[in-house]
């Protein structure tokens, strides 16, 4: 029994960290200000 | 004590065994994806190209031919996209501009790309052009998927506005980077004047009138870093005619361009050093942690289980009663 707690106290963590990750996501910023270019840059 | 330790190793295994599958199958989809705000840019040139001259309709050769290409995130557009499609979406503005040898406008052809910011298949909101006129993309541009596989893929080329096989010909080493060459055909099709001309006061529904039609073919090739699905060189055997009408005097065709596009050598070592980066949060998710968590997982599973065994074994021998001896009488 307490064996089955603690497995699913594992799984419970992991669950739980693999939701912050995902909801997380990954921050959009803003457009940048740079143009399109019409000119050959010298260098990237 | 041991039981306690043991039960803590159990409920770590289990985490991390759990982690493994879930970071690749669950999180990787969800947080991998192209930044909305992505800036880039390249410079491709084209030596010893054909150029027409529309001074006098004939064609010549020109020393270079340099083709700048920028791609710019509109992050504003990718945000409403977003929600009329219900998914992360990323929208590029991009520019391919074309300038002959003096610095003069050969070609100015701008297009928005709208795509899944993580699998890349087109979205077809309002907005999705090329040159100006509306188009509904199917297939990759740019950019393959992560985790690109070694099979064809269907990829859209701007200029004729359809969309065909693009063939996976094997992997190669690209500059330390293992890649697949994927090459793509475009046989001679009649295509669209772009909207702005090389020459001021010539219109493309001035030329269109004249009956002169623009032909164009093209053989792309692409080394796509597998990982990211980035290209991280490309070229383009690239060839564009005008036939017929009175615009050629008589002639049945001139050729507009001709030439062998290649990324010039200093965006070809930032773009590998770039792919090069941009690798490890993706192996990560995809590779290093799912199987170190999954044999951290077995490791700490086998270290709780000897505990536990060790824990319910008995301390040592029972000691053994020794009679006392018996008085002996005489």
């Amino acid at each position: 029994m307490r064996a089955l707690v603690a497995a699913a106290i594992g799984l419970a963590a992991a669950l739980a960290v693999v939701f912050a990750l995902a909801a997380m996501g990954s921050p959009s910023g803003s457009t940048s200000p740079k143009p399109l270019l019409t000119t050959v840059p010298g260098h990237p | 004590m041991r039981r306690k330790a043991g039960l803590i190793l159990l409920a770590l295994a289990v985490f991390f065994t759990a982690l493994s599958p879930l970071l690749r199958w669950y999180v990787f989809p969800r947080v991998a994806k192209v930044p909305a705000n992505q800036y880039q840019t390249m410079v491709l040139q084209a030596k010893n190209a054909t150029l027409l001259d529309y001074s006098t309709m004939t064609s010549r050769t020109v020393p270079e031919v340099t083709v700048v290409q920028t791609l710019k995130g509109n992050v504003e557009a990718a945000r409403k996209a977003g929600r009329t499609a219900g998914r992360d979406v990323v929208v590029w503005d991009g520019l391919s501009y074309a300038q002959g040898p003096n610095g003069e406008m050969v070609s100015s052809f701008p297009e928005r790309y709208i795509f899944d910011a993580h699998s890349q298949e087109p979205v077809h909101v309002t907005g999705e052009s090329v040159d100006g006129d509306p188009v509904q993309r199917h297939g990759i541009e740019f950019k393959w998927p992560f985790l690109t596989q070694k099979r064809d893929y269907e990829y859209f080329d701007a200029q004729a506005r359809v969309t065909a096989p693009i063939h996976y010909k094997g992997t190669r080493n690209f500059r330390g980077l293992t890649v697949y060459y994927f090459e793509q055909t475009i046989p001679w099709t009649k295509v669209p004047y772009p909207r702005v001309m090389p020459v001021k006061g010539l219109t493309r529904e001035w030329v269109a009138k004249t009956g002169t039609a623009r032909w164009y073919t093209t053989v792309r090739r692409f080394w796509v870093e597998p990982v990211t699905g980035a290209p991280v060189y490309g070229e383009e055997i690239h060839r564009e005619e005008l036939r017929g009408g009175t615009l050629l005097g008589g002639r049945a065709k001139v050729t507009a361009f001709a030439g062998h596009v290649k990324m010039r050598e200093d965006y070809i070592r930032s773009t590998v050093a770039l792919v090069k980066h941009n690798r490890l949060p993706i192996l990560l998710l995809t590779s290093y942690l799912p199987w170190g968590f999954l044999a951290l997982g077995v490791c700490l599973l086998a270290l709780s289980l000897c505990l536990e065994a060790r824990g319910r074994r008995p301390d040592g021998p029972a000691p053994t009663e020794t009679a006392e001896p018996e008085p002996v009488t005489a």
